[in-house]
């Protein structure tokens, strides 16, 4: 059976309005206002929350939003007031504590009037724009109870007096301050901004001021960082237990800028206990510290590197101009090692390894290195030490690290192409004696050269290898031819062919050699041309050695080892017993000076005087005469006489190599010259010996006057011209 | 050195308008008035350097060189000439490069005779840079001396 339809149930709004009366407002409102008090008088459990609500909403329905929200302003203006009195009222270090107190009751209290007047909140207080109740309740606390006028400055200096109490040693109770200033910092942005904090740093500001100049005075260095270390923790730690996280910042860079800033240099500069004293003394932990601090502040790192830049150059200049120190190569290498090393170290361990740092030593020391022009000589002199003996018996990973530390000064040396000339005699003479202790060590440096130089630079260190190689092939085979023909008398020789070009030039060798010498040399001469046609051997009689097995009068037996020179002069005492010294000038036919050393080492030296001088004068004339020792007697079988080791050269010796480099220096810096004029075409003086400097620097700094004669020499055989308009251009011509 | 090919003196003669010895000597006041124009005397000048030098050599002998110099700077007055020449023979002693020659005459002409606008960055040739440091030597001597 169908059904009709239901009609949908309605309610229906009141067909009138209900007004509320004027005087049923003032009702509600008296309502309210005592729920108010009750509130602040913590007698709150009595209140029905449904009730209040339902009131307050009723009178924001009913449009006495305005009368509510002013009656509630001024109610809470009231409590504040009375608030105000109370606090202003507590003696001493009650102050704080009732604040804070009343503080936490008033947030309660607000909250629970919030919650009453939420409909008020959401609807009356956004239509109109008002402030909102629990702002509301925070800008009425601001305004009558922290800033007014009893109690504003009264906090202010509570608070700051026992932040100075706490720095002077003081406890306080830390809890407290931390409400008082979350307090503040819940008033507002700027509340705990312009009330607290910028009173706070400049007092902060002034105490550092008077505290850091009263430490200056009394403390050494060391100490005075301690010092300033321990405060800088101590602010952090302030701001973490009692103050807002933004201030940390603030508080750090006042402190960093009273205790550090302000005070860099005098720190820097104390006497007996700045900067330079604990360079001096190693003092990791100090300058540990320094660093960290410094670091801080904007130029603090730049003040400890040009400390130290400055200390390190004196340091080095005056150990590179010491003549003491100039006496001992080797030892005068090893000092700069080990204050390299002694830099690094502290790098290392107390500036973390900044490498501003690092960068500052190395500009340091290639500028010391190089103030004296005997350094690459040096170095060359340390290596050959080295690699004679210093390295016997040392790990190959000693070794690395050893010659890793040659190549680091190295690095620093300005004249390179000096470096290279003395390496190359000091290496001849290793090779040629035999003394080196492992040949190894002696590839690894040339690899190390190579790849910091280039292929050039070594080529011919390489060639003097290949060369022993190839003279040790040669004698295997000469030496087979020898067996096979007649009687093995006569000496044994053992040659070195050196190509020349590789090794070091040297000029008017020449000597008469004995019999048996001379003829197994052109044994040795015609076996070699035989193999290779169109080539020329002459002896170099100043490089040689040789052993002498010689008897003397008592019977004595002993190995001589000597120079070629020597065993030519040794030798003609076969025959006679006593000689002049024209008489060995003429049968040895050796150069007077070569000559003179030579006897000297043969004749007045102690332990080794095979031969005997008359008159007994230290210093060889042309009148002397010169007898075989019968006497001579020494407590090793072998005597060492020659002296063909490497050694600091003398003065002329060493005007002699510096002119042989800025002779070779000349078509270097022509081939740079013709390279750059090839590309540029047209290019201006200046230009060209910038250009030129800049190319040539990895192996010398050309002098310009140098390089102006160069290019006048190009001009002179017309390689360039100088452009007729302008006579400072210079142009390429093909 | 300092030759005249026959050839060239006839083409030279006949390019003056010249074939007598009284027009040679009429001509001579203005050509040797043309001496007084830069242009003109620093050609001539640069081609002195040629023609005075032995054939086959690059550079001009000392002797001759100061000779020309002496020569050439009697038209053109230079203060400095004296000088160079006394520091030519005292420092040098040698023979002077076809740069050097050409490179004086702009240094006379440019250069005060107190050598105080010299430029030693400024591209001069080596023997040049000496002469300057070798004039202010001895003037800081002469004043020494005068002051004495």
């Amino acid at each position: 059976m169908s059904q009709a339809k239901k009609k949908t149930f309605k309610i229906e709004p009141f067909k009138h309005k209900v007004e509320m009366d004027p005087k049923y407002a003032e009702k509600t409102w008296k309502i309210l206002e005592d729920a108010i008090h009750e509130i602040y008088n913590h007698n709150a459990s009595g209140l029905s929350f449904e009730e209040l609500y339902r009131n307050a909403y009723n009178m924001v329905l009913h449009k006495y939003g305005e009368k509510l929200y002013s009656g509630l302003v001024n109610t809470m203006t009231q409590h504040m007031r009375e608030i105000a009195r109370n606090v202003e009222a507590a003696q001493g270090g009650l102050f704080l504590e009732e604040l804070d107190s009343k503080w936490r009751e008033h947030n309660k209290s607000l909250q629970m009037i919030r919650d009453i007047l939420m409909y008020m909140d959401r609807t009356y207080v956004n239509n109109f724009n008002k402030t909102p109740v629990h702002e509301l309740g925070l800008n009425l606390w601001r305004d009558n109870i922290v800033r007014s006028p009893k109690i504003r400055d009264r906090l202010l200096d509570t608070l700051l007096d026992l932040v100075h109490r706490e720095r002077t040693g003081e406890v306080i109770n830390r809890g407290l301050m931390r409400n008082i200033t979350k307090m503040l910092v819940d008033l507002g942005p700027t509340v705990y901004q312009e009330d607290f904090e910028r009173p706070f740093l400049d007092a902060a500001s002034e105490f550092y001021r008077l505290e850091s100049q009263q430490f200056i005075e009394t403390s050494d260095c060391a100490d005075y960082l301690r010092k300033a270390e321990k405060r800088l923790n101590e602010e952090i730690d302030r701001v973490t237990h009692y103050l807002d996280p933004k201030s940390e910042a603030k508080i750090t860079s006042v402190v960093e800028r009273e205790v550090i800033g302000n005070r860099m240099k005098l720190l820097v500069e104390m006497d007996n206990s700045g900067l330079v004293s604990m360079l001096i003394d190693d003092k990791y932990d100090d300058l540990g510290r320094m660093y960290n601090l410094f670091r801080r502040v904007s130029t603090g790192l730049q003040t400890i590197r040009e400390v130290m830049t400055g200390h390190l150059r004196d340091t080095g200049r005056q150990l590179v101009l010491d003549p003491e120190r100039l006496k001992d190569p080797v030892e005068f290498v090893q000092r700069l090692l080990d204050e390299k090393d002694k830099y690094d170290k502290i790098i290392q361990l107390s500036f973390s390894n900044d490498k501003t740092f690092q960068n500052a030593l190395n500009s340091s020391f290639e500028f010391f290195i190089n103030l004296n022009a005997r350094s690459p000589e040096f170095i060359s002199l340390f290596v050959d030490d080295k690699l004679r003996k210093g390295l016997k018996g040392v790990s190959e990973e000693d070794v690395e690290s050893v010659l890793d530390k040659v190549m680091m000064l190295f690095r620093y040396l300005q004249e390179k192409d000096v470096f290279e000339k003395y390496y190359k005699q000091h290496l001849a003479k290793r090779l040629l004696s035999g003394r080196t202790v492992s040949d190894d060590a002696e590839r690894s440096l040339i690899v190390k050269l190579k790849t910091e130089c280039g292929y050039q630079f070594t080529s011919k260190l390489e060639g003097m290898f290949t060369d022993m190689k190839t003279s040790r092939d040669t004698m295997q085979g000469f030496n087979a031819t020898l067996a096979g023909s007649e009687s093995n008398e006569g000496p044994t020789l053992a040659v070195q062919v050196l190509t020349t070009g590789s090794w070091p030039t040297q000029s008017g060798a020449r000597c008469n050699m004995p019999r048996e010498i001379f003829e197994m040399c052109n044994k040795f001469k015609q076996y070699y041309l035989s193999t290779h046609t169109g080539r020329r051997l002459t002896w170099q009689t100043n490089m040689g050695t040789a052993d002498l097995k010689a008897t003397f009068g008592n019977g004595n037996k002993h190995e001589l080892n000597v120079s070629t020179y020597q065993m030519c002069i040794l030798c003609l005492f076969n025959i006679a017993d006593h000689l002049t010294y024209r008489e060995i000038e003429q049968a040895t036919d050796i150069p007077a000076p070569d000559l003179k050393r030579s006897l000297q080492s043969l004749a007045c030296v102690k332990g080794k005087n095979v031969l005997r001088k008359e008159p007994m004068s230290k210093d060889i004339s042309e009148d002397d005469v010169f007898l075989f020792n019968d006497k001579f007697s020494s407590k090793f079988y072998k005597v060492k006489i020659s002296t063909v080791v490497a050694q600091k050269e003398s003065e002329p010796e060493k005007q002699e190599t510096r002119q042989k480099v800025e002779e070779d220096r000349k078509p270097q810096i022509e081939a740079a010259i013709v390279r750059i004029m090839k590309a540029r075409r047209l290019l201006d003086h200046n230009n060209i010996i910038s250009e030129v400097t800049k190319q040539l620097q990895a192996r010398f700094l050309p002098n310009p006057a140098v390089i102006k004669k160069r290019i006048e020499s190009l001009i002179e055989r017309e390689f360039l011209e100088r452009d007729r308009g302008d006579r400072k251009l210079y142009r390429y011509l093909a | 050195m300092c030759e005249f090919s026959r050839q060239e003196f006839i083409e030279g003669l006949q390019m003056l308008g010249v074939d007598s010895i009284d027009k040679l000597k009429y001509l001579l006041p203005s050509l040797r008035a043309e001496l007084k124009d830069e242009h003109k005397f620093r050609d001539i000048y640069n081609f002195a350097f040629g023609w005075a030098k032995e054939k086959g050599q690059k550079s001009l002998a000392l002797d001759t060189a100061l000779g020309m110099w002496r020569l050439l700077f009697k038209e053109r007055p230079w203060p400095l000439v004296e000088l160079w020449c006394q520091f030519l023979q005292a420092k040098h002693n040698k023979a002077i490069s076809k740069d050097t020659w050409s490179q004086l005459f702009e240094f006379s002409r440019i250069i005060d005779p107190s050598v105080s606008n010299y430029d030693s960055e400024g591209a001069w040739p080596y023997l040049i840079d000496e002469f300057v440091e070798y004039l202010r030597e001895n003037q800081s001597l002469e004043a020494c001396t005068s002051g004495a």
